[in-house]
């Protein structure tokens, strides 16, 4: 028989619970990290950043400039972070993931809000000072509705491929925006101030996020990246 | 113990079962039906709206369709290249049997042969309605073959990059990156055009494949086509493709693992090391060349084509020969086949114009379509009235940019009408000064009266060289005194009406009638 020394539990005190809490937070900041970097975060706010260049670089050679194409080009740039977001969906674990704790539906909800605020400021920092056509909030709500896009369609496609639905979506907008469809469903085509095209935008972002984060992007053996 | 004779195993590529197994598996087949509905909207729907000529129709087919088409392709292109990487099979892989620029040329083929499928089953789909609307002329295939061409540089280029940069990122920055290259290239050409009517800009943006609709509607009728532009995109895109697929066979991504060197030499391919190089330089040199002769393409105003001088044949600047159709009626008018039903339409609404000024000095004896963009000889000069079928010209006029179902209604006709009416009273000055003289409005607008046709709502009248008067009370007295000398001579008995014309027609043409001489 072996006497062993136990540790002594500690007296429970407010000093101690701040530090259980410091701890807590420590612990949360970097499985929230790890959860970024798990999806390619850091090169997607990279990524991002390289989109707020190229929008800068179409305002400032006034590639908008002239009728439909004052729109056009920087839709497609909003799409493109848009899908940049949407990517990073995927989950390199698979479905051994699933079988974590409590925290997944929280970190995924997380990470996909934080990243699409990434989004709308950098864009808006790449256009700031320059003449973007129809401001900020055109901006901002293209890529919240095409990020709602791609989250309903990373559900079925899986996130590697939820790129391809929004990139369509925005072809077929290309045209009604040359058609000037009234369409709030079509809302890359409204004006700032239409309602409609915002609460087809934020409930379509809503679902989707709401979606995205209980059920997760749909994971395939064959994924891998 | 018996010696085997093992059989030394074929050395042949043989890659038609690998191909149909990624033929096969290709994710591709999903995005056609997307593909398929932004087809029928966007071009499809637009189609159903232009003037039904093949030249109209053949320009839908890369100035709309081609750019998705290559955004899918060369998206999914980049996913296929880097599914290796994105798996983590390189090293499995590379112990097969075959090498590895044969395996991802088979993946490279499969993804272009979707897209490629896919833009000649919705240019078939255009040029069957095309065959059902067209009355002349043949389709044409240059556009198709740059459109196939397009497709598989696309594809090349997406898997490439997906190749070289693996991983979740490169497929839909590939997308996007050709989706906004796209979109700008169409703001180049726009300018290329604007410049060539206003002079002064470059002309390399003439490679990118689409170029939108024709800026001419007759564009191909009276003058062929030449193939200058199309050879230019031609050889810039294969240059493109071959430098692709040149950089693709030298990259990293087809190298064996722990074989110093270049790829290809583990494959005892030192011949294909030497033509992969010589694929680069090949490429880059084409591109580069396609890019200079481009810069000195010229615009013909009179044919309304593109000519590069290096590449052009001066045999395509002359006329296409063709028989006009012509109306049977009192007032003779004739139209080229290829615009055979705007005939009857045009026709019924020259006949009562036309027996308006029937016998009086400088009445054309019959109608012909002008070419292109050609204006009429000014009446008293010439027997054949030159109506336009691209609304150049004075007041009113006709317009062939539609379906004749869809535009063709009263306002048009009224448009043919004052287009000619406004043509015998106005000479030759009225496109020099922009407007006819109010004598001239006042004598048009009287004769339109008479058959029934408002009078066009003018600017006020400016004479050449002379700024456009600002509009204030002095433009609207005079809009009221026009309108009452119409009135006036519109009172007048049909004998009266044409002695004065007869007498003072060829005055009136000249600008030395007044508004108060009118009668």
């Amino acid at each position: 028989m072996t006497a062993v020394k136990t540790p002594s539990v500690p007296p429970t005190s407010s000093a101690g619970a701040a530090s259980a809490s410091r701890a807590r937070l420590t612990a949360g900041a970097r499985l929230a990290w790890l959860h970024l970097r798990s999806r390619r975060g850091p090169t997607a706010v990279l990524a991002l950043a390289a989109c707020a260049a190229a929008l800068r670089a179409v305002l400032h050679w006034q590639l908008t400039a002239g009728g439909g194409l004052a729109q056009e080009i920087p839709m497609i740039i909003e799409a493109g972070a848009a899908v940049l977001v949407v990517v990073t969906t995927h989950s390199p674990f698979g479905e051994a993931e699933r079988a974590t704790g409590r925290w997944l539906p929280y970190l995924r909800l997380g990470a996909v809000l934080a990243l699409t605020g990434a989004a709308i400021g950098l864009l808006q920092l790449g256009a700031t000072g320059a003449a973007l056509n129809d401001g900020v909030l055109t901006l901002a709500r293209n890529v919240i509705g095409l990020t709602g896009i791609g989250l309903l369609t990373s559900l079925v496609t899986g996130g590697l491929l939820a790129w391809i639905v929004p990139l369509a979506y925005v072809g077929f907008a290309e045209y009604t925006l040359a058609e000037a469809w009234r369409a709030p469903w079509m809302w890359p085509g409204r004006p700032p101030s239409d309602r409609g095209a915002w609460i087809c935008a934020a409930v379509v972002f809503a679902v989707g996020l709401l979606a995205f984060a209980v059920r997760g992007a749909r994971t395939r053996l064959a994924d891998d990246a | 113990m018996t010696a085997v004779a093992l059989p030394r195993p074929g050395r042949r590529f043989r890659p038609a079962r690998t191909v149909r197994l990624e033929i096969k598996h290709s994710p591709v087949v999903w995005t056609l039906p997307a593909l398929a509905l932004i087809f029928y909207y966007d071009t499809y729907r637009t189609a159903l709206g232009q003037t039904p000529t093949w030249a109209n129709y053949a320009s839908l087919i890369n100035g709309h369709m081609l750019i998705y088409i290559c955004v899918v392709g060369s998206g999914l292109a980049a996913w296929a290249g880097a599914r290796e990487g994105r798996r983590k099979t390189g090293d499995l892989l590379a112990t097969t049997a075959r090498a590895p620029w044969a395996r991802q040329v088979t993946v490279l083929a499969a993804t272009a042969f979707w897209m490629v499928l896919a833009y000649l089953g919705e240019t078939t789909a255009i040029y069957v309605q095309a065959a059902r609307v067209s009355t002349w002329g043949s389709p044409p295939l240059w556009p198709v073959a740059v459109g196939v061409v397009c497709t598989v540089a696309a594809c090349a280029i997406g898997f490439t990059a997906g190749a070289l940069f693996p991983g979740r990122f490169i497929a839909p920055i590939v997308a996007v990156a050709v989706f906004a290259g796209e979109f700008v290239g169409f703001k180049a050409v726009d300018n290329t055009y604007d410049g060539a009517y206003g002079g002064g800009d470059s002309t390399n943006a003439l490679l990118v494949p689409g170029q939108g609709l024709p800026h001419l509607l007759e564009a191909g009728v009276f003058y062929r086509i030449p193939p200058d532009v199309y050879v230019a995109q031609l050889m810039f895109m294969g240059g493109l493709l071959l430098a692709t697929a040149g950089l693709l066979a030298l990259s990293p991504a087809a190298r064996v693992p722990g074989v110093r060197g270049v790829s290809l030499a583990a494959a005892g391919g030192r011949a294909l090391v030497t033509l992969a190089a010589v694929a680069v330089a090949g490429g880059v040199a084409a591109a580069a060349t396609a890019y200079a002769v481009a810069g000195t393409a010229q615009l013909n105003q009179q044919t309304g084509n593109w000519a590069i001088p290096a590449l052009h044949d001066a045999a395509t600047d002359r006329p296409v020969p063709y028989t006009p159709v012509c109306a049977s009626a009192a007032f003779r008018v004739c139209i080229h086949p290829a615009f055979a039903e705007f005939l009857d339409p045009v026709s019924a609404a020259l006949q009562p114009a036309a027996a308006e000024v029937a016998g009086l000095p400088g009445a054309p004896a019959r109608a012909e379509l002008a070419v292109n963009w050609a204006l009429p000889a000014a009446a008293g000069t010439t027997s054949v009235y030159a109506y336009s079928g691209t609304g150049t010209g004075g007041v009113g006029g006709s317009w062939f940019g539609g379906p004749p179902a869809e535009i063709i209604d009263a306002y048009w006709l009224q448009g043919v009408q004052q287009g000619f009416l406004f043509w015998f009273v106005d000479g030759a000055a009225v496109n020099a000064s922009g407007n006819p003289d109010p004598a001239q409005q006042a004598v048009a607008d009287a004769l339109l009266a008479k058959i029934g046709a408002p009078a066009p709502d003018l600017g006020p009248f400016t004479k050449a060289g002379t700024p456009p008067a600002s509009p204030g009370p002095a433009a609207q007295a005079s809009a009221a005194e026009i309108a009452a000398a119409a009135r006036r001579f519109g009172s007048l008995s049909t004998p009266a009406q044409r002695a004065w014309l007869t007498a003072h027609v060829a005055a009136l043409r000249a600008g030395r009638v007044t508004l108060a001489e009118v009668p």
